[in-house]
């Protein structure tokens, strides 16, 4: 079984998981596991997707953050979102910030390395999908 | 300046602690070169020619006695003894081991500083206007918002993997000297520093040097300052989205501005930003109020101006009058002045300060002016509240330790890159040109009779020393493996007061020892058709470029 980071209840963890069947935008249908690239333009019909991964094709490709964002915050999409492809484990605390909540990596010990820096800071300077609080909200 | 508390104390110690394992597990080889390489360079790490090279964040160019002296001491107990001011207010040590960097990333975060973003394709240090709050032309101090957009932009978990680099400006005087027009975003904030929450903003996009140098296009006038976050965040989901990433030369955002034309990206941005719940992203005005107030005016004394007193020292001393008449400038406080203390010494590269000038400038800081030092992008060091009673002072204090030259603005207060002599990308040395120049006008009627002239040079056409916007501007070209040197003319980077314009290339190339030369014959053309008073710049607008060329490349008789 692969073994990947995951955020459950809130808490990341090392878990292993069920492989899943992705399906590209072409093939894929509602209820099924979609897989776009990083230049997907996000459409409604994503909502009826059983989970959505992005796919990075290097470490330093920042597309998919954007994507991320706008899946989690203008469409609205609460489902699993998964970063796979050229994912690195010094990037993770980044895509946990922009919305994902699963991220693969290929070793145990770049989950490890993940794992142990996800949330490097006790506060961020500006907001993110995943927390309101920020330091520049923290004045007012 | 601002201060930081604990918060923003925790977050640039957690930082060094994140990257001090990075660098652990490079050493150990759990990281590749690669892989490190991008995490290095967020923290301002390059790996240079001949050594590692550090560039350390000067927010906006805004530093004070304490952190200048911790700068110099890290110079001393990491490096050779010196650092170098960059052409982006930063500060730069150009010999540091790369096991040592944490233990300096350490030293900065005590005392309030950092190297976060100072590399790499994400949103760099924030610049802007080195007299700001001290500027008699100045509206609103652009200060404020500069540190908004500092802490919005750090560690933005959305805009840390661009495309490519991304260097915005904030100006917010009459004259700009932040260059706003050359900036992948430029900020003109009009408004009064009394009440920062009713400043309105012009938002130019698009503008950069580099290979393929563009002027930024105004794409958002008068836009309320609450949405100064939103639209930033807008035009960076635009640029991170659809900015060209198969191609490094392509990546910068003026490229994207220019395939979509200003209006198409402008129109694509105000999608986006309608798009956005912008009344809940707005900063509140208790933040920007509350951010203002770190950048209220010193406790000034009421001070007379020292017309009379200053009067007598500069006829006594003639070398002090030079001084008083380029380096010092009007400040919007009756019996101050703002002073800059010019790095230009030939024989110096340009830029390039030593630990106990370092030192000295910060205990004049101290002694004279309420602390606080500017670093220019000029590459000069700033002293902005200075009363004007003190200046022969500080003057005598200045030139005794090699920073009291009289070139703010002229010929030989040029801004140039490291080139050749440092910079594996160069295509020629820049240094050894300067000098040369330098050497060449040294002569202080002739360059005070020449006034305010800019020359700029870069070693290649990456254009870190600016060359684009220089009055004379001078770039390092490979023509069969061996340094030539292109010269264009009439380039302006927008602080006289006109909108920026890039220089015209006059023509073909020449070789190191002819570059004094024809630098001379074009000051000549200048000399002789200019009428009383008129600057280089307006002189050439009038003339054109083509007087110029005929004299530089006129066949000999
Ligand atoms: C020492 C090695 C250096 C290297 C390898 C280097 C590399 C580069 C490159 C590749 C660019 C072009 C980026 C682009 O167009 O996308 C650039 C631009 C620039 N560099 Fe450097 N640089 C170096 C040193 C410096 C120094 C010492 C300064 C300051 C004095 C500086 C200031 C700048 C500035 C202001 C730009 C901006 C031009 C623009 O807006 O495109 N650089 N540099
Ligand atoms: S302009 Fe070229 S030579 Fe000069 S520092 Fe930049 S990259 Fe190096």
């Amino acid at each position: 079984m692969p073994r990947l980071l995951k955020k459950i209840h809130g808490d990341w963890q090392i878990c292993d998981v069920a492989e899943i069947s992705w399906k590209t935008q072409e093939e894929w249908r509602a209820g099924s596991a979609l897989q776009v690239s990083v230049d997907a333009e996000p459409a409604p019909g994503w909502l009826d997707a059983s989970s959505i991964a992005i796919e990075f094709p290097a470490m330093t490709d920042g597309r998919g953050l954007s994507l991320a964002v706008l899946l989690r915050n203008r469409l609205g999409y609460s489902g699993e979102l998964v970063a796979r492809g050229s994912v690195h484990q010094d990037i993770a605390h980044f895509l946990a910030r922009c919305g994902f909540d699963v991220i693969e990596l290929p070793d145990e010990e770049r989950l490890e390395t993940a794992l142990r820096w996800i949330d490097p800071h006790t506060g961020y300077y500006q907001p993110s999908v995943i927390s309101r609080e920020s330091a520049l909200n923290n004045a007012s | 300046m601002y201060q930081y508390n604990e918060f923003d104390r925790n977050f640039v110690n957690q930082r060094v602690a994140h990257y001090r394992d990075q660098t652990e597990r490079y050493l150990q080889g759990d990281l590749s070169e690669e892989e490190f390489l991008q995490l290095r360079l967020r923290n301002g790490l390059y790996v240079q020619r001949l050594a590692p090279m550090l560039r350390v964040a000067i927010p906006y160019g805004t530093l004070s006695s304490q952190q200048l002296r911790a700068l110099a001491s890290i110079s001393n107990d990491f490096d050779r003894g010196y650092g170098h001011l960059s052409t982006r207010q930063n500060m730069q040590f150009n010999w540091p081991a790369l096991e040592d960097v944490p233990d300096i990333l350490q030293a900065l975060a005590d005392v309030d500083m950092h190297a976060i973003q100072t590399s790499g394709s994400c949103i760099r240090n924030v610049t802007t206007d080195q007299f700001a709050g001290a500027a008699a032309d100045e509206d609103i101090d652009p200060r404020p918002f500069c540190e908004l957009l500092r802490q919005w932009s750090t560690s933005h978990p959305e805009f840390e993997w661009l495309p490519r680099k991304f260097k915005i400006a904030v100006t917010g005087a009459t004259f700009d000297r932040a260059a706003i027009g050359v900036h992948d975003i430029g900020i003109r904030i009009n408004g009064s520093s009394e009440q920062p929450e009713n400043a309105l903003v012009d938002i130019y996009a698009g503008g950069g040097l580099g290979r393929t140098p563009v002027l930024g296009a105004l794409i958002r006038e008068q836009l309320p300052v609450k949405h100064l976050l939103t639209y930033t965040e807008a035009i960076m989901r635009v640029y991170n989205r659809y900015g060209r990433r198969d191609n490094k030369y392509k990546a910068r955002i003026k490229i994207l501005v220019r395939a979509l034309t200003a209006e198409g990206f402008k129109a694509q941005v105000d999608e986006e930003w309608a798009a956005i719940n912008h009344e809940q992203g707005a900063v509140p005005a208790a933040e920007l109020s509350r951010l203002s107030a770190f950048f209220a005016p010193p406790s000034f004394a009421e001070l007379d101006n020292a017309g009379e007193l200053l009067g007598t020292q500069r006829l006594e001393n003639p070398a002090f009058n030079r001084w008083m008449k380029h380096n010092v400038h009007p400040h919007r406080v009756r019996g101050y002045s703002v002073v800059t203390l010019s790095t230009k010494t030939t024989g110096m590269p340009p830029g390039d300060v030593s630990s106990d000038q370092m030192d000295a400038v910060a205990s004049w800081a101290d002694s004279y002016g309420f602390g606080e030092i500017r670093i220019s992008h000029e590459q000069n060091f700033v002293l902005p509240h200075i009363p004007q009673d003190k200046l022969y002072g500080l003057w005598q204090q200045a030139d005794a330790v090699g920073l009291g030259h009289f070139n703010a603005g002229l010929i030989s207060d040029m801004i140039c890159c490291p080139g050749g002599d440092y910079c594996s990308l160069a295509n020629a040395k820049s240094l050894p040109v300067a000098e040369a120049i330098q050497r060449r006008f040294a002569d202080y009627d002739y360059q005070h009779d020449l006034g305010n002239l800019d020359l700029n040079i870069s070693g290649c056409m990456n254009a870190c020393g600016h060359h684009h916007v220089g009055h004379i501007g001078i770039l390092g070209v490979d023509k069969k493996g061996e340094e030539f040197y292109q010269i264009s003319l009439g380039g302006h980077a927008g602080h006289s007061g006109e909108s920026p314009r890039l220089g015209q290339i006059v023509g073909p190339s020449v070789a190191r020892e002819e570059v004094c030369d024809v630098i001379e014959k074009v000051i000549q053309v200048y000399l002789e058709h200019r009428f009383v008073g008129e600057t280089f710049l307006s002189c050439f607008n009038r003339i054109g470029i083509l007087p110029f060329k005929e004299s530089i490349y006129a066949k000999a008789a």
